[in-house]
């Protein structure tokens, strides 16, 4: 047990003195999370309400594959978008191999399902009668969107919240596509797994209490969320 | 003065399905209260859905403030229904405060919703708004989700209240407000209304006429 009590103190005191690389993985994590989530969220939450709220040919096909993308293992995604942006693939011009935003482009694939559906089921299971109401009010065309997604806005942000943490606690899509690189692409979950592959695990310890302290807030915010949606 | 709605040869379905509601010719005055009346699937709520704007019918001709009202008209259906409000045979709330949604349909519109307004359309359904006004949709009872929803309609002073059952589920004392709010829309706004009820001793309390329906045809009343 020594080895563990003596790694979350120096832990305690990497987070305390500020510590340049144990912040360097904090920070890539933060950028490359928002990057991920924003592309999600610009893109899930009008296709996800299109998808939830009208009926077109094809419309569960589409729901189909976008229940599939959501169990694709991460490192299928990973080894996709590697593909993609190596040099030799057909978007390595762009040089987003091993770069940040290389990597918020594979989380987004992770993101985006998880916002898409959550959000379309959400749309899905407005009161059936809220269409009615909002049109006897007289809502025209446009109205009536807004105020279905308005209606459904607490199941967004949870779809959100998910996503957040299921983008921010990710490794392998971190791994394959960032490649780890120290002071640039190490991301909170990829150092863990370095750090805890050398035996360092006081640095492996300070970054999982910085994982942990994020996701406690969003669970936080996901309570609050449910308790406010009533549901 | 012409008639508020005139229908002649009527033919309505929903979707797919066969007609359920078959009307050779209604006519509804201004500043009417119709009653309707009828069993469980005769055409009550159909028709009424007709009236609201929120059902096209198949055949036939409807006139609704001496315009007709076709297809090209229905495209811009939100402008019809901003006249003709119906409320629902089920109540639905927005998640949002009773305050809220009563002024909703006013913000569709574009229109202010002062508290004044507010307050004087939930006292006409027997909510006092410094009690009520702040409470959110999901603390209501059903009762009295029903009155907000109907209070929501009469801030709205709409040419014509189409009403489904406004009265179920709420004890005497709430029916009777229910029955001076109509009467008080017709008598201030000079409003047609068109009532669905079960009740029918309520229903001849406020209306000037009762039609009942069977099988989608009006059988008496005309």
């Amino acid at each position: 047990m020594d080895y563990f009590s003596e790694g979350l103190a120096k832990a305690v005191q990497l987070l305390l003195s500020l510590d340049p690389e144990t912040f360097s993985a904090v920070w890539a994590t933060a950028e490359v999370t928002a990057l991920a989530l924003a592309g999600s969220l610009i893109m899930g939450l009008p296709l996800g309400f299109a998808l939830g709220h009208f009926r077109f040919p094809g419309r569960r096909a589409v729901r189909l594959f976008m229940d599939w993308m959501l169990s694709l293992p991460t490192v299928v995604i990973g080894l996709i978008v590697y593909a993609l942006f190596t040099t030799r693939g057909p978007l390595g011009e762009w040089g987003f191999l091993f770069t940040i935003p290389g990597m918020a482009v594979g989380l987004t694939l992770l993101g985006l399902p998880i916002i898409l559906t959550m959000t379309a089921t959400a749309v899905e299971s407005t009161d059936v009668r809220l269409t009615e109401t909002l049109l006897s009010l007289g809502a025209d065309r446009t109205q009536l969107l807004f105020a279905t997604l308005s209606e459904a806005r607490f199941a967004m942000a949870l779809a959100s919240a998910s996503a957040f943490g299921r983008i921010v606690s990710e490794v392998g899509i971190a791994m394959m596509v960032g490649g780890n690189i120290k002071w640039q692409t190490r991301t909170i979950t990829t150092a863990i797994a370095l750090e805890t592959g050398r035996g360092e695990f006081a640095t492996g310890i300070a970054l999982g209490i910085v994982l942990m302290l994020v996701a406690l807030v969003v669970n936080l915010f996901v309570a609050l969320l449910r308790r406010r949606a009533g549901s | 003065m012409s008639a508020l709605y005139e229908l002649r040869g009527i033919e309505a379905a929903y979707e797919k399905g066969e007609n359920v509601l078959h009307v050779p010719q209604l006519d509804i005055a201004r500043g009417e209260i119709l009653g309707l009346a009828g069993h469980n699937g005769s055409g009550k709520s159909t028709l009424l859905k007709l009236l609201g704007f929120l059902l096209e019918a198949r055949a036939g001709s409807l006139t609704f403030d001496g315009a007709l009202v076709d297809r090209a008209a229905l495209r811009s259906g939100h402008l019809l229904r901003r006249k003709a409000v119906l409320l629902g045979q089920e109540t639905c709330l927005l998640k949002r405060s009773v305050a809220a949604n009563v002024a909703y349909g006013l913000k569709l519109r574009g229109l202010p919703a002062p508290k004044e307004l507010l307050a004087r359309a939930l006292g006409l359904v027997g909510l006092d708004y410094a009690q009520y006004g702040a409470r959110p949709w999901r603390q209501l009872s059903g009762g009295e989700a029903r009155r907000v929803a109907l209070a929501a309609r009469l801030a709205l002073d709409p040419l014509a209240l189409l009403l489904d059952e406004p009265t179920s589920g709420l004890d005497r004392a709430s029916t009777e407000h229910v029955k001076r709010a109509v009467l008080g829309a017709r008598e201030n706004h000079g409003a047609t209304l068109v009532i669905v009820s079960h009740d029918l001793t309520w229903l001849s309390s406020c209306a000037d006429r009762v039609l009942t329906l069977d099988e989608g045809r009006i059988v008496n009343g005309l």
